[in-house]
C-alpha cells in the first residue's frame, strides 16, 4: 500500500507546508480520474437508463472519494468516454494527459431479471496495473449503493483503512420555533438518500444511537412526562422502553457486541451511569459520585467506558472498567470536556471541548494525551465516529442562530462538510459498516 | 362581508354578556379556576413562577429562595393544586450534561419547597435539559435566562 501511495501525486504536502505541520497526520492526496461508466447496451430500467446510471455512478464515486479528503477526483464530465471492453483493459496512453495517478473504470449492464450488473476497477496509471476490482448485482434502483461500495473498495485499497461511504446516519430532525421545537428521529444514508422519519414528532426525542449491527436505535424520549430511553427496532418498527420509567434515564450507548446499553439515570439531583442488558432486565449501577455522571461510551473491546463527570467541579472526562472499577480522570486541559466517544479503532477519544467561550470538537489518546482540537466553530458538539475511525460526525450551530446542522470532518483536520438533511439536524449517530 | 357581520354580532353579544356580569361575581372556589388564572395568581403572589441560576450551578440564590418561599406559601394555601417543578439548562451546555444539571436544579427547588412544608404528593420534578430555551442568544447574559426552574401548575 505505501508503495502505491508514494507513486501517486502527493499534492497536499506541496500545497501548504505550514498546514501540514499543524496537522501531521494529513494524508497525501491521490488524484483519480473517474470517467463515466459505459454500458454495452442502453436499457431502460426501474432505476433509469443504464447509460445515465453509468454517469451517475461515476459522479457518486467521485463525490465519495472527494469527501474523504484523501482524493482529488477529476469529475466524469471532464473526461473522455471509453468502451465497456476497455473497462477491464485500459489503454493507458489515453489517460496520460489527465494528470491523474489513478483511474476508475467499470460498466453498467442490465440483466434479464431487471437488476443491474455493476463492475468497477481501480488502476495505477504510473505502474500501469490493476489495483482492485469489485462487481455487484443490485436492484436497478440501488445503483447508488454499488457506487458507494466501489468507492469504499478504492478508499480502502489506497489508504489501508476500510471505507465508510456505504453507511447510514441516525439523527434528530428539528422543526418549529426554539421555544417549542419538534424533534423526531430520522435515518438516512450518509449521502442523504433513503431518508425516512421514525415517528411523527409528537414528542421530543434526543440522542439516537445505532446498535453495532445497525438493526436497532436506542434514544431518549420525553413521551409520558418522564424522559426515558427507548429502543426502536428498524425492521419490525417495534418501539419499547428500555426500563420502567420510574426515573429519568438518558444518554444511551450500546456495547460493541450490542448486548448491553450503558446509560445515565437521574434521581434527587444526582445522575449516575448504569448498565443494563439491551433486551431489558435489571440495571447495574457503575458510578456513585454525587453530581452529573453521564455520556458513557464503550471502548471497542467492551472492557472500558469513557464518560463525563462534574465531580471535580467542572465537566471532565473519566475512564473506568466496564464493571465500574478503576475510575480515573483523563482530561486535564484548561477547559471543560463533555460527550466523549471512543474510536472504533480504540486509539482515540473524541469529545466536545468548552473553553474560551466556544465549543469545539477534539480528539485525545485513550489515556488523555495528545489533545488536539479539529474544528473551529462557535458551537460544535456531539462527535460520533465513522466505523473506520478516520472521520467524525458532529453537530454545528452558528452564533446567534438556533438551527443546527450535521457535518463530517476527517480527524486529521480540514474543512468540515455539511450533510444534506431536509430540516435542521442534531445528535448524529454513525452506523457501523454495512457489510 | 359575512365574516365582518358575524364579528360585529359576536362583539355585541360579548358586551351584552359583560353588562350582565357587571355586578361583582360571587367568589369562585380556587379549585374551579382554570390553570392560567391560577398561574397568574401564583405569579402575582410569589413574584414569579420562575427562578434563575448561575451557569453550571444548581445553588438557589437569595433571590430564588425569596421567590420559592412565596411559592411554598401559595402551594400550602392551594393544596388541591399540584405543581411540576421543571428544570432547564442553557443552550451552551452539552446535551446530556444539560439533562443532568436541569434535573439537579429541579430537585434543589423541589427540596426547598418540601423543607417549607409543601407535601411531597403535591410536587413532581421534570428535567427539560436544554430542549425548551426561552431565548436562543449569542451572548452569555441572555442565554443564562435559560438556566431556570419553572413551577408549572397541574390539576
Amino acid at each position: 500500500m505505501p508503495v502505491f501511495k508514494s507513486l501517486l501525486l502527493a499534492l497536499a504536502a506541496l500545497a501548504s507546508a505550514s498546514a501540514a505541520a499543524q496537522v501531521p497526520e494529513r494524508e497525501p492526496l491521490t488524484v483519480v480520474a473517474v470517467p463515466p461508466l459505459p454500458t454495452p447496451k442502453n436499457v431502460e430500467t426501474d432505476g433509469g437508463a443504464t447509460g445515465v446510471i453509468g454517469i451517475q455512478i461515476a459522479q457518486q464515486i467521485a463525490t465519495d472519494l472527494r469527501s474523504s479528503a484523501s482524493f482529488l477526483a477529476i469529475a466524469p464530465e471532464k473526461l473522455r468516454q471509453y468502451s465497456p471492453t476497455e473497462a477491464g483493459a485500459p489503454i493507458y496512453p489515453n489517460w496520460a494527459d489527465t494528470g491523474a495517478g489513478a483511474l476508475v473504470t467499470g460498466y453498467v449492464q442490465a440483466r434479464d431479471d431487471g437488476r443491474l450488473t455493476v463492475a468497477c476497477y481501480l488502476y495505477d496509471l504510473k505502474e500501469r496495473r490493476e489495483m482492485t476490482r469489485k462487481g455487484f448485482v443490485v436492484a436497478a434502483t440501488d445503483w447508488r449503493r454499488a457506487a458507494h461500495n466501489c468507492a469504499d473498495a478504492f478508499y480502502s485499497r489506497v489508504t489501508g483503512v476500510p471505507g465508510h461511504f456505504d453507511t447510514r446516519v441516525a439523527y434528530v430532525a428539528e422543526t418549529g420555533p426554539t421555544s417549542a421545537r419538534v424533534k423526531r428521529l430520522a435515518v438516512m444514508d450518509l449521502d442523504g438518500s433513503g431518508h425516512r422519519y421514525l415517528g411523527q414528532g409528537e414528542v421530543t426525542v434526543l440522542s439516537p444511537q445505532f446498535s453495532p449491527d445497525g438493526s436497532r436505535i436506542a434514544y431518549m424520549s420525553f413521551t409520558g412526562g418522564t424522559p426515558h430511553i427507548r429502543v426502536h427496532d428498524l425492521d419490525s418498527k417495534k418501539d419499547r422502553p428500555l426500563l420502567p420509567a420510574v426515573a429519568m434515564s438518558f444518554s444511551p450507548a450500546f456495547s460493541p457486541d450490542g448486548r448491553w446499553i450503558a446509560f445515565s439515570m437521574a434521581g434527587e439531583g444526582n445522575s449516575d451511569i448504569y448498565v443494563i442488558r439491551a433486551d431489558g432486565g435489571f440495571p447495574r449501577r457503575l458510578t456513585t459520585a454525587p453530581g452529573a455522571d453521564t455520556a458513557p461510551s464503550f471502548s471497542p473491546d467492551g472492557d472500558k467506558i469513557v464518560f463525563e463527570s462534574d465531580r471535580s467541579g467542572s465537566q471532565q472526562l473519566y475512564v473506568m472498567d466496564a464493571d465500574g472499577s478503576n475510575q480515573r480522570r483523563i482530561s486535564f486541559g484548561a477547559a471543560a470536556y463533555g460527550t466523549p466517544a471512543w474510536s472504533p479503532r480504540g486509539d482515540l477519544i473524541a469529545f466536545t471541548r468548552m473553553g474560551g467561550s466556544v465549543m469545539q470538537i477534539g480528539v485525545m489518546s485513550s489515556s488523555g494525551r495528545g489533545e488536539r482540537v479539529i474544528t473551529t466553530g462557535w458551537q460544535d458538539e456531539g462527535p460520533s465516529w465513522a466505523p473506520n475511525g478516520r472521520f467524525l460526525l458532529f453537530q454545528r450551530k452558528a452564533r446567534g442562530v438556533g438551527l443546527s446542522a450535521i457535518y463530517t470532518v476527517p480527524i486529521t483536520g480540514g474543512e468540515p462538510r455539511r450533510l444534506t438533511t431536509p430540516q435542521p439536524a442534531s445528535d448524529p449517530s454513525w452506523s457501523g459498516a454495512s457489510e | 362581508m359575512m365574516r365582518a357581520m358575524l364579528m360585529i354580532l359576536g362583539l355585541a353579544m360579548a358586551s351584552a354578556a359583560e353588562a350582565q356580569r357587571r355586578p361583582p361575581p360571587p367568589p369562585i372556589a380556587p379549585h374551579m379556576m382554570s390553570l392560567p388564572v391560577l398561574e397568574a395568581d401564583l405569579r402575582a403572589k410569589a413574584g414569579s413562577n420562575i427562578v434563575q441560576f448561575e451557569r453550571d450551578s444548581y445553588v438557589l440564590t437569595p433571590q430564588a429562595q425569596l421567590i420559592l418561599d412565596r411559592q411554598a406559601a401559595w402551594l400550602l394555601a392551594n393544596p388541591w393544586v399540584r405543581a411540576s417543578i421543571e428544570g432547564h439548562a442553557d443552550t451552551r451546555q452539552t446535551r446530556d450534561y444539560a439533562l443532568a444539571l436541569a434535573e439537579r436544579r429541579a430537585a434543589a427547588a423541589r427540596n426547598f419547597l418540601l423543607a417549607r412544608g409543601v407535601p411531597l404528593q403535591q410536587l413532581a420534578i421534570v428535567s427539560w435539559g436544554r430542549e425548551r430555551p426561552v431565548v436562543e442568544a449569542a451572548h452569555e447574559a441572555t442565554w443564562l435566562q435559560n438556566s431556570r426552574v419553572v413551577t408549572v401548575l397541574k390539576q
